[in-house]
């Protein structure tokens, strides 16, 4: 059902309703939870640990995966090392 | 013409791969307006926090279902509004006191002059009568009819469009327009009756 007043945004009736409206409301957005640990709980049970599963993808910098990977090539190395001393005895 | 901006646009593309970090910061960038549009729909804080966090669950699992012809926000939105009426509804029937935390917040000093111009309480003195004024404006809120509530709070405190609005709540613009104006309406009757007092 539809009214047939063309309602507005500025008469003054509906900028008093508008003002006192946001002024009301105005502090619901200021004190918002953080959603994000909740939500990535909710997603990791949900997706039986397929996603944020991990520290890694979810982290905020690349620091992560280059340590994995310079600890990986030291690994490779240190086992090159290791192989090449045992094949001199 | 392309609803999506390009930014939306690269942000979409990372969400359908999947990629956890772009689905962070989306959570991050809308996690306020959910969160307070749940708020504002359900009336119950812990309710809204749990509505925000399925609400961007959803988003997750159905971003591939997402076509690009509405802008991201809307979409997210509708999404929002529509799990925002089920639950609604839900929790009339479980006859949830949606007011819980209003009634908390409700016990408040002596009843102020009621007198007063309650579009222009800014003065510290008038600080009761101002949050007084809040609570009753939430309260005025909760009892709107919900398909009433929904437009009102997209349009006077999310500031969105009418178009917009109507792509959210799938109603023509026509009975978009004629909801606000009378949601506007009771809501104004509704806050002078509590008050005794005028909204000029």
């Amino acid at each position: 059902m539809t009214d047939e007043r063309e309602p507005s945004d500025d008469d003054p009736e509906s900028q008093a309703v508008r003002a006192l409206l946001k002024r009301s409301l105005a502090r619901d957005a200021e004190d918002a939870p953080d959603l994000l640990p909740g939500i990535q709980r909710r997603l990791r049970k949900r997706s039986r640990g397929k996603f944020f599963a991990d520290g890694w993808s979810t982290a905020n910098t690349r620091t992560t995966y280059l340590l994995m990977g310079l600890s990986t090539i030291l690994l490779v190395a240190l086992a090159y090392i290791a192989l090449g001393m045992v094949e001199l005895r | 013409m392309p609803l999506l901006d390009d930014t939306d646009a690269r942000l979409v593309e990372r969400l359908v791969a999947r990629d956890e970090r772009a689905f962070n910061a989306l959570v991050r960038a809308y996690e306020r307006r959910v969160f307070s549009l749940a708020l504002r729909m359900i009336g119950n804080r812990a309710e809204a926090e749990d509505l925000a966090q399925e609400v961007f669950v959803q988003v997750f699992k159905a971003i591939g279902t997402f076509r690009g012809e509405s802008k991201l926000s809307t979409w997210i939105f509708r999404i929002a509004i529509n799990l925002a009426k089920n639950r609604g509804k839900y929790l009339r029937v479980r006859r949830t006191d949606a007011h819980d935390e209003l009634e908390a917040l409700d016990e408040r000093g002596p009843g102020q002059d009621k007198r007063e111009n309650v579009a222009r309480i800014e003065r510290p003195d008038e600080m009761m009568a101002g949050l007084e004024v809040e609570q009753v404006v939430r309260r005025a809120i909760q009892e709107l009819e919900p398909s009433f509530r929904e437009c009102l709070v997209l349009r006077d405190v999310e500031d969105l469009s009418y178009g917009e609005i109507g792509e959210i709540t799938g109603l023509p613009e026509g009975t978009v327009k004629s909801r606000i104006h009378r949601a506007r309406a009771q809501l104004k009757e509704l806050v002078e009756r509590a008050l005794g007092a005028k909204i000029p």
